[in-house]
């Protein structure tokens, strides 16, 4: 990989996001009244800190450049305004204290799924027709079809209301993250499971559905027929051949996902009221507390932009062709 | 109707152009039989199309089900009647009729998705005609803007647009007989995926440009807004109806998912409104699968049959299949 | 002649080898691709030999067999192909009965491949000594190290800088990575080597390069090759006997010499004529009139017939059968019904 290729990688990314920048920006001062009408709406800031934001903003200057040098100066400092919602709280603070149980959700989520469905999607694409591709095939291309709260809703009512194996929302039980070590982990695991299932499902479904038909295509190569005239067992033509190039896709695929980990499984944690950004988000929409939901789109596109250079860079490394 | 629009555009395989009118429609038509042959073939194809047959009636004449609009939003039971005679998938936490409920929100689920793929289409086929048959600078700027949709988490900011967009328009106002705030979703779909299908058809009208029908009509000095609709248009029909299909899945999942949220109309009841309300009445965690199975299945299978139909076609239009998404 | 030339060889002769058999013996080889509307009957009763050290062109019109012929060797066919009739025995074991498992220890290790375009028959992202040495390593059972040596000495016998060792496929150019594809088909020192139009994409002062490295190698470790071209300069001056085929059958087979001075099938002859030869005259190309039939339902007849301009009131009913004459050339066509 070329320094010509990260350097224009990079500048790429860095040009995305200042255009995210400028869109966060835009978006909500074009509102009507905004954000001057916002502000002066949010009951739970005092007279001092509105005038101190008024300044700092200065809204009573013209919109382009000062406001806009302004709101780049106090997002580059980490300065995201004011919750409506939540009594006045610092954005970034409100934020930061749902990212780590989306986190664990859908990094879990995440981690179990990209091996799970890889497995399955490779299997069935190089066994094209056998009974795993069938059977697995038909369940992935269903739980694809899948929105989260599709598959979440029906474990509730199976093994939370029905079977009574697991609570049905929440992260901790009344008291449960207080009590000794390892009782507080097993709660933990108690809530995480049904949640955990759901995300891990939906993205099984993706992945195995994309590695198989990548295998698929791989397995047509040319070289493949090299390697299965050099008399290879079929598993090392698999593994040492069609892997490695079937997931050149899936490695930008997985790290694109990964970018939105941090948006969270939004409707999964809905229906878990599992405390994360998923519920948050929904929380600020509802009350239309429009700082945070500026604040939870600029950290979700910021973490898609740097995966996207993240997956440009895994690429380049697998990926010896690119060098440009 | 969503069927009949799905495979009755005209699709084409080779280049369509010169011959005289009558002649390239007849030729349109022995095309579009020889295609239909060919599509009866794909036994997931034919799936897809009866499933979408199937609710595509119930969005045309939901009151020759269940009745008019007015008795799915009416309370007719006690709150979370189980399933019984009167009423076959029970009730709500209102006491309204799921399958009545059911049955009507095929119609705003589909309609939805419907709108927001036409203009999904609208908007990336003009702009992908324009860049790729324009070129220079007008090709680089607007795939710039494609590329920065295509990275941007579109449903983080159509979270985020819907609400900014009702607050400019108004929760209460109507237009063209549509309820903003569903008009709302239809754009906000609209605005955050054409940048996929801008993309193909412009890679696609790249290299139709080259192709010597076009160079003819250029030399004998047809200009170029003709030579897009009578030379290129037809020959990216089928990679339009292709990638339609596989809009009308993704819209209805997205229209399901933001009415989930609560971002629908609640006084019209689509799946994902449905769900939203068994969400907020903790449906799922009573047990009260009846209020959840019928929306959910329904979602379930119309996406499924829109993503058996999308596959079965874009293996037969497009010479090249590749892998999907 | 035979034993002198297996005598060479590193690695024992499989277990049930007969050692007084002739290296590779094809017999009425029907090999059938299953497509919606029934079976395509690309090879359809091809038969020929090859001796240790010899060297046999395969040439016709494109999709008139020839690969598919030399595929079904190894049978390394797509997954709707079949080799629905005959054998393939190399040192008289008939390997056509034999599963896949079984094939792969006779795959590479007796009979090897040089395949068209080496682009794209090398793995793109593994580094291409090591797809050298993937064969020794996993097919001889030598360590990674052991391997890898040897994979080094084989790109330096094909002419390969040592500088260029850990090079991808993509930083080689065209004539490099035939090259490479040499040595790796090399790699187990095996009985056979066949070469799909090895230089097709090659432009032709890398082609006559390759070309004479191959006919070096030959002589050399004592190789029998096989090999498939369009070309037929190429074939007079790298082998020994030529097969012509057309639409899955064998037209006529013989000595490079006498098929070439004295083509007997008119097949033969057409293609013959067809060909540029800048060096004997300047006469206009011939061209054959008509294309190929459709191989699902071929002519009941010499497949040749609807094309040919000496075609008889037989040709369209009775397929024409192989005569062989006494200057070893063998000819499947009724002109010559009578002579036999």
């Amino acid at each position: 990989m070329s320094a010509r290729y990260l350097g224009q990688r990079l500048l790429q990314a860095i040009v995305t996001i200042a255009a995210i920048v400028l869109l966060n920006f835009l978006l909500f001062r074009l509102m009507p009244g905004s954000p001057e009408r916002i502000l002066l709406r949010n009951p739970n800031l005092s007279q001092q800190v509105v005038e101190a934001t008024r300044a700092r903003w200065g809204l009573d200057k013209p919109l382009i450049p000062d406001q806009l040098v302004s709101y780049i100066g106090s997002t580059l400092e980490g300065d995201l305004g004011y919750s409506f919602k939540f009594r006045g709280q610092p954005v970034t603070s409100v934020i930061a204290d749902r990212v780590g149980p989306t986190l664990l959700l859908v990094g879990l989520g995440e981690l179990i799924s990209v091996f799970v469905g890889i497995a399955i999607g490779a299997y069935a694409g190089w066994r094209r027709g056998g009974v795993v591709d069938r059977v697995g095939s038909g369940v992935s291309l269903v739980l694809y079809s899948m929105p989260y709260f599709v598959i979440g809703m029906p474990l509730i009512v199976i093994f939370a209301a029905g079977l009574g194996w697991f609570p049905t929302s929440g992260m901790t039980s009344v008291g449960g993250g207080d009590r000794p070590f390892p009782d507080n982990i097993i709660d933990l695991a108690r809530h995480l499971a049904l949640p955990l299932a759901t995300v891990s499902l939906g993205l099984i479904g993706q992945y195995s559905i994309l590695m198989r038909s990548a295998i698929i295509e791989t397995r047509s190569e040319d070289y493949i027929t090299t390697a299965r005239a050099k008399g290879l067992r079929d598993g090392r033509v698999l593994r040492a051949h069609a892997f490695p190039n079937a997931m050149l896709p899936m490695v930008t695929l997985i790290a694109i996902n990964l970018g939105y980990v941090i948006g969270g499984a939004i409707t999964a944690e809905i229906v878990f009221s599992w405390p994360g950004l998923g519920t948050l988000t929904v929380t600020a929409l509802q009350s239309r507390d429009y700082p945070v939901l500026q604040g939870i789109f600029l950290l979700v596109a910021v973490s898609v932009v740097l995966a996207n250079l993240a997956a440009d860079i895994i690429y380049g490394l697998l990926d010896p062709r690119v060098r440009r | 109707m969503s069927a009949a629009r799905a495979s009755g555009a005209p699709v084409s395989g080779a280049p369509v152009s010169g011959a005289g009118k009558a002649g390239r429609w007849r030729l349109r038509a022995a095309q579009l039989r020889a295609f239909a042959a060919r599509y009866a073939g794909r036994a997931d194809g034919m799936l897809g199309l009866v499933v979408l047959v199937f609710f595509g009636i119930l969005a045309l004449a939901p009151e020759l089900f269940v009745g008019p609009l007015e008795t799915a939003t009416r309370a007719s039971a006690h709150a979370f009647d189980a399933p019984s005679a009167q009423h076959l998938l029970g009730a709500d936490d209102l006491g309204r009729d799921i399958l009545n409920r059911t049955v009507h929100g095929a119609r705003i689920s589909m309609t939805i998705g419907l709108m927001a793929t036409v203009i999904t289409l609208v908007f990336g086929v003009v702009l992908g005609l324009v860049a790729g048959y324009s070129g220079g600078l007008v090709d680089n700027l607007l795939m710039r803007i494609a590329d920065f949709f295509l990275v941007l988490p579109t449903f983080v900011l159509a979270l985020i647009l819907a609400p900014v967009l009702i607050e400019v328009v108004g929760a209460d106002a109507e237009v063209m007989g549509i309820r903003a705030t569903l008009l709302v979703i239809i754009v906000v779909i609209g605005i955050t995926s054409w940048a996929a299908t801008a993309r193909i058809i412009r890679s696609q009208t790249l290299s139709l440009k080259e192709r010597m029908f076009v160079d003819r009509a250029r030399v004998v000095g047809v200009g170029p807004g003709r030579i897009i609709l009578r030379h290129i248009l037809p020959n990216v029909m089928n990679l339009i109806v292709a990638n339609a299909v596989l809009t009308f899945a993704s819209a209805v999942l997205t229209e399901t998912t933001l009415s989930f949220i609560g971002l629908g109309d609640p006084f019209q009841p689509s799946w994902g409104q449905i769900l939203n309300g068994a969400q907020d009445s903790g449906a799922a965690g009573l047990g009260a699968w009846w209020v959840i199975a019928p929306p959910a299945v329904s979602v379930v299978l119309v996406i499924l049959a829109f993503t058996l139909m999308g596959n079965a076609l874009d293996d037969l239009l497009n010479p090249k299949s590749r892998v999907r998404r | 002649m035979t034993a002198e030339i297996r005598g060479r060889r590193q690695w024992p002769l499989p277990k049930q080898a007969d050692p007084a058999a002739p290296l590779l013996r094809v017999n009425n080889l029907q090999t059938h691709f299953q497509l919606g509307r029934g079976w395509v009957k690309a090879v359809d009763g091809v038969s020929f030999g090859l001796d240790d050290g010899e060297a046999l062109g395969l040439v016709g019109e494109s999709g008139c067999g020839k690969t598919t012929t030399a595929l079904s060797l190894v049978r390394l066919l797509p997954s709707n192909g079949r080799i629905r009739g005959g054998s393939v025995e190399l040192f008289g074991i008939d390997l056509v009965p034999k599963t896949d498992r079984q094939l792969d220890r006779y795959r590479w290790r007796e009979i090897s491949i040089v395949f068209q375009g080496a682009m794209n028959a090398l793995n793109p992202v593994v580094q291409v000594r090591r797809q050298i040495a993937e064969p020794v390593q996993y097919r001889l059972n030598q360590s990674e190290s052991a391997s890898l040596k040897r994979a080094d000495e084989l790109l330096d016998m094909v002419g390969i800088p040592s500088r260029r060792l850990g090079a991808y496929p993509h930083e080689l150019s065209g004539g490099m990575r035939q090259r490479a594809m040499i040595a790796m088909a090399l790699a187990c020192d095996p009985a056979i080597v066949i070469g799909d139009e090895p230089t097709t994409a090659l432009d032709a002062m890398v082609q006559a390069q390759i070309l004479v490295l191959l006919e070096q190698l030959r002589r050399d470790l004592g190789l029998s090759l096989i090999l498939i071209t369009h070309d037929l300069s190429v074939v007079a001056e790298t082998c020994d006997r030529v097969l012509v085929m057309y639409a899955g059958r064998v037209a006529e087979e013989g000595p490079v010499s006498r098929v070439f001075t004295e083509p007997r099938h008119p097949y033969t002859r057409k293609l013959l004529g067809a060909f540029p030869n800048i060096r004997s005259d300047r006469r206009t190309l011939e061209t054959i009139p008509g294309e190929p039939p459709d191989l699902v339902n071929p002519p009941a007849g010499c497949r040749f017939a609807p094309r040919c301009a000496q075609a008889m009131p037989v040709c369209a009913g009775t397929l024409p059968p192989e005569v062989s004459f006494d200057d070893g050339v063998r000819v499947a066509c009724h002109l010559f019904g009578t002579t036999a």
